[in-house]
């Protein structure tokens, strides 16, 4: 059927003009709101506008070749008065959100913050949990690598986000504690046919808010010690409830822990991480369950990275950098039945030698090569764009 | 209807920038009670507003490598029996979205003494405030490097303070060299 001679010049004007305010309106938050660092400071706005965003291209050894705008992040941060601020992240993964487009909007943070004083502070609403080295601090200029390192990314599911509510200290002896009560994972959402769950088992039954079942609350205590310059010694804990009180499903337990530790005196990053997860009654879960893809009882993995920046001028920098990470989403499987229990799966090594060039104060080209011994095919280069302000 | 609701849900919020709000700030310390702390053995403190000369603007650039954002500075003599025991400087910076105001405490020979945040503003990034991070400076001049990375190690999680306050010291202790090397401390 022909199209209407009419329709498509009108439907343009209007999306021309709707993409004219957004852009008008955008550009006013911009040049408000956006101070660099270098200028005199002003009187300070109510509401500052942040983002950040990467453009990925990888080349694997085998298969096609992929370009992705993997992210885009709006922020924002309204101080609503001396005590009292909101802060908002808003993402697109994979540039188009449609139903035939493999995107998705979320709301990455949106939660107030309110401080009591010098030392204490409470949030509520949908926050990041604090655990590991990149869930809190993820934007591209703050990580080396195109893509995030697998353990904090399979094993915890960066970034992560619940539902809650937060208290923070910030000591005077260089100790950062953050305790929560948050909403949890829903086992419910597990899909034993498709493999989503042996890529990265919580990040497959996660919730973010999104209409959450909220049956069973979940806890987190986290602790990081930066009393020493240059060095960040932290661990934290999650426990859960995973079945979400469902009639006829076992309670069961999910824990996720880390430990981590990131010394940068100088020119030279180092860093090393170690995460474990278990989700309990995994025998009785996985019972119920019609396809061959199991809920793993635990998973784990680890990382040591090591960086040093071998050139610097003004904001500009080169920092190479080598990494060698270990995972394993499936490492031991309850018993069903009579039967011996299913074999774990093999555990995953990757190996990350690249290259972070930063400038502007903001913006980061990225280049790498990734080695993966269990199967060289899936070996890669990677290259990256990114900013953050 | 579309449109209008569009413009107006986004431009309410931007036209809400223009006003300033009060000021999130955790206030620490003030001028009076740093200059204090850092020189306790002071009599008395003289206010003192410099003004660079163009050479002098073009020296402390040169030394820098990047423009200095402004010429005039307060400066806070501290004395005792007449006798110049340092000089306190009070500024800010912008951690990553609002400004943060610390102080920078250098001896008659322009060797910094001591830093001190007085008031911080930012949600994530307070770790500045650590005694072990600013004890760093101490010692330093305009001569050394002064940079995060550097000499200056960097606390995780709060990398845009610990540079931009650095930024700013660095700024100071190369004003107060300047000074000092015309004879304009005395």
């Amino acid at each position: 059927m022909p199209r209407s001679p009419d329709l498509i010049p009108r439907r343009t004007f209007r999306k021309g003009r709707r993409l004219g305010a957004l852009l008008r309106a955008l550009a006013l938050l911009v040049a408000c709101s956006v101070a660099r660092a270098d200028e005199e400071p002003k009187a300070e706005s109510a509401t500052v506008l942040s983002s950040y965003g990467e453009v990925n291209f990888n080349f694997p050894r085998h298969g096609d070749p992929v370009a992705d705008l993997a992210r885009f992040v709006i922020g924002l941060e309204h101080r609503f008065d001396e005590r009292t601020r909101m802060v908002a992240e808003l993402e697109v993964e994979h540039a188009v959100s449609s139903k035939t487009d493999p995107g998705e909007v979320d709301v990455e943070q949106g939660y107030v913050e309110y401080a009591f004083g010098a030392t204490f502070s409470g949030r509520a609403g949908l926050f990041l949990i604090p655990i590991g080295l990149l869930n809190e601090n993820h934007e591209p200029t703050a990580y080396y690598g195109v893509e995030r390192n697998f353990v904090e990314t399979a094993i915890i599911p960066t970034t992560w986000r619940e539902g809650g509510l937060q208290a923070i200290g910030i000591l005077g002896s260089g100790i950062t504690l953050q305790v929560g009560l948050t909403t949890s994972f829903d086992l419910g959402k597990w899909d034993s046919n498709s493999t989503d769950g042996q890529l990265s088992p919580l990040g497959s039954v996660h919730q973010e808010l999104a209409l959450a079942v909220a049956h069973g609350l979940a806890g987190h205590l986290a602790a990081n010690w930066r009393g020493v310059p240059g060095l960040l010694l932290g661990a934290c804990l999650f426990a859960g409830n995973g079945s979400q009180d469902v009639a006829g499903v076992p309670h069961a337990l999910i824990t996720l822990w880390d430990a981590h530790l990131r010394f940068a005196p100088g020119r030279l990053d180092l860093s090393a991480l170690y995460a474990r997860g278990t989700i309990g009654h995994t025998a009785e879960l996985n019972a119920l369950l019609t396809g061959p893809v199991l809920i793993p009882a635990e998973f784990a993995g680890w990382y040591v990275q090591a960086a040093y920046r071998v050139w610097s001028s003004g904001d500009r920098s080169l920092t190479p950098f080598v990494r060698y990470e270990q995972f394993n989403t499936g490492g031991s499987y309850a018993v069903l039945g009579p039967n011996p229990p299913p074999a774990p799966l093999p555990t995953q090594e990757v190996g990350t030698l690249g290259v972070n060039f930063l400038f502007a104060g903001g913006v980061v080209l990225k280049a790498d090569v990734q080695s993966f011994p269990q199967n060289h095919d899936q070996d890669r280069l990677d290259l990256g764009l990114g900013w953050s302000f | 209807m579309i449109l209008r609701g569009l413009s107006f849900s986004l431009l309410a919020p931007a036209a809400a920038l223009v006003a300033p709000a009060p000021v999130f700030a955790v206030d620490y310390l003030t001028p009076e009670q740093v200059q204090s702390e850092m020189f306790s053995g002071a009599k008395t403190f003289e206010m003192r507003q410099v003004m660079l000369t163009v050479e002098q603007q073009r020296a402390v650039e040169e030394r820098l490598g990047e423009p200095l954002r402004r010429t005039s500075y307060d400066l806070r003599l501290a004395r005792s029996e007449g006798e110049l025991l340092g000089v306190v400087v009070v500024d800010d910076v912008i951690g990553k979205f609002e400004r943060i105001t610390y102080a920078v405490g250098l001896g008659p020979d322009a060797v910094i003494r001591a830093i001190e945040i007085l008031s911080y503003r930012e949600s994530h990034g307070q770790e500045v405030r650590l005694p072990a991070w600013r004890r760093q400076f101490v010692g330093k001049r305009a001569t050394s490097s002064l940079q995060v990375g550097e000499d200056i190690a960097n606390i995780s999680g709060a990398t845009l303070s610990c540079t931009h306050v650095t930024q700013g010291v660095r700024r100071i202790a190369s004003v107060v060299e300047e000074l000092r090397s015309a004879g304009e401390l005395e």
